[in-house]
């Protein structure tokens, strides 16, 4: 039977079965089967609770600090803005199709054409160490869903799989029964997020400053998303070569609080 | 790899030769031409140099060039301008593109080391204050692959006049972009002390600025709190990294060139000539 859209039922402490209505018992199952709203996966996903290591990047924020692009709050608003024009002409693409195809095949190729893509070594190991960490953590938490923890482990096994961000995000959110739609909103809202939550612990905004940008630059990414969204991988492009080469300069930084 | 482009503009093909890397074949058309001297730099260095020239010194819209190099086992080719590539817009405008697709051989050694493309926003070619990065759409795309057509380097930078940002804006200051790739392990010592170099020259250019965020206002150390005139990085790429890419954002064409000039001077061994010298 068809599940009505939004929701995922589940047998507490079971695998997953197909099951149409709530409360009801399949064979030697005690347990009440439970519809769960997709809302609580989708935004623990999104939650900056969870452990995935986002607070450790900066999106070339502190190199652009240190090269003195960043002098005044319009800077920093038009900086979060250059990024996220960036994450869309790049990433959406890797997301959006990993959220259509969340199979192992689809996986691996996007992270392979990533990998080719992120030149900049910088971004490129900020990527991995992010994807790795939310693939990590969505395979424990997200335990109706048993391909994640599959796939993780053969990955792990091959040995030339990078993990890259943008495509296991699609692949999780896909997996959940996200939309694309949906996915690729949520990944730009997350890099609003952590850009912002840099910007607060680098000390260019305070916490209720940052809250109130965010919520202004949410325009701004929504029409970004507008125009990026629903592309193919052949078409990702970069859109602010100035960023790229402050941001590949994080690793001559003599101190720094960000690994990127 | 079979060729994609159906009517290339044109095309070179390099082949050993009595032992010497020659240019075996070598086709062009309107308003592609390439200048092949006898000799170039040191008679030791078996290098051969292509100078490709467009005729009419640009490119104007709707303008599509093409051209395929294939350098064959053990080979060294050198392709280079002979002056700088300026873009004119014209009323009406379609784009225009250049495409170059090389092939290239095992021990082989492929050097593209064009002058700058200039993007002019009048059809006069006039450069006026203002103008800059004042066009409405440039793309550059470089790609690699290894055999089997592996993704190894997949860069496409698209600059374009958009609604919510304009270029300039992007580019703040700084009117020249460039990238360097050096690929390969003929190219292993250039390549670690031109790491070494940019590391050098960015450390000192990055620090915390003493003040933190201003609203607007002037300090009385405005120069200490400059940009750098010139801001450069470098990545590995590639299994082992086999590849360093050198990125580049600078306020003026001549600091690019001297950078360049110092950097790749290491070449001439292999070259012939120094680039950009």
């Amino acid at each position: 039977g068809r599940l009505a859209p939004g929701l995922r039922s589940f047998h507490v402490g079971g695998p997953p079965e197909a099951s149409t209505e709530a409360n009801v018992s399949h064979g030697k199952e005690k347990q009440a089967s439970v519809e769960l709203p997709l809302h609580w996966s989708e935004w623990q996903l999104l939650d900056s609770i969870l452990p995935t290591g986002g607070f450790a990047h900066s999106f070339g924020l502190e190199a652009a600090i240190q090269a003195r692009l960043i002098s005044s709050p319009d800077d920093l608003r038009t900086y979060v803005i250059h990024i996220l024009e960036n994450t869309g002409s790049l990433l959406l693409p890797f997301v959006c199709t990993a959220t259509t195809s969340p199979d192992l095949e689809t996986w691996h190729k996007l992270d392979r054409m990533l990998d080719a893509t992120l030149t900049n070594e910088v971004s490129r190991k900020a990527s991995t160490a992010q994807g790795s960490a939310l693939l990590r953590v969505a395979a424990s938490v997200f335990t109706e869903v048993p391909s994640l923890k599959k796939m993780r482990e053969i990955s792990l096994n091959f040995g030339d799989v990078a993990f890259h961000h943008a495509p296991l995000f699609g692949i999780i959110c896909g997996l959940l029964g996200l939309h694309r739609g949906t996915s690729q909103r949520a990944y730009m809202f997350i890099t609003l997020r952590d850009i912002i939550s840099a910007a607060t612990r680098l000390n260019l905004v305070g916490p209720l400053g940052a809250a109130v940008l965010q919520h202004q630059i949410a325009f701004v990414a929504e029409a970004m998303l507008k125009k990026w969204k629903d592309r193919a991988v052949e078409e990702a492009c970069q859109t602010s070569p100035l960023l790229d080469t402050v941001q590949g300069c994080h690793a001559y930084l003599f101190s720094r609080l960000f690994c990127s | 790899m079979e060729s994609k482009i159906e009517a290339a503009t044109g095309k070179l093909v390099v082949k050993k030769v009595g032992g010497k890397s020659t240019v075996t074949r070598c086709f062009s058309k309107y308003p592609l031409k390439f200048i092949i001297p006898n000799k170039v730099g040191s008679s030791e260095t078996d290098a051969v140099w292509v100078y490709t020239l467009t005729y009419g010194g640009g490119i104007v819209s709707g303008d599509s060039i093409s051209c395929e190099i294939t350098v064959a086992d053990a080979c060294t080719a050198v392709l280079t301008t002979q002056a700088s590539t300026k873009v004119y817009k014209s009323l009406g405008s379609k784009s225009s593109e250049q495409i170059l697709e090389a092939k290239i051989g095992s021990d082989a050694l492929l050097a593209v080391i064009p002058d700058p493309v200039t993007c002019f926003s009048t059809a006069s070619g006039r450069h006026e204050s203002g103008e800059k990065w004042d066009f409405e759409l440039y793309r550059s795309t470089n790609h690699i692959f290894l055999e089997g057509d592996q993704p190894l380097f997949l860069d496409s930078v698209l600059l374009e006049q958009g609604n919510i940002t304009n270029i300039a804006e992007r580019m703040q200051d700084y009117q020249v972009i460039a990238m360097v790739i050096l690929l390969g392990p003929k190219l292993k010592q250039i390549q670690i002390q031109v790491q070494e170099n940019v590391r050098r020259m960015m450390s000192e250019q990055l620090y915390l600025p003493s003040t933190g965020l201003r609203p607007h206002g002037k300090t009385q150390s405005d120069h200490f709190l400059a940009k750098p005139s010139f801001v450069v990085s470098c990545s590995a790429f590639g299994p082992k990294g086999i590849g360093i890419v050198v990125r580049i954002a600078a306020m003026t064409t001549e600091s690019v060139y001297r950078f360049l000039q110092h950097q790749l001077a290491g070449m001439e061994t292999l070259l012939g000539v120094s680039p950009y010298s």
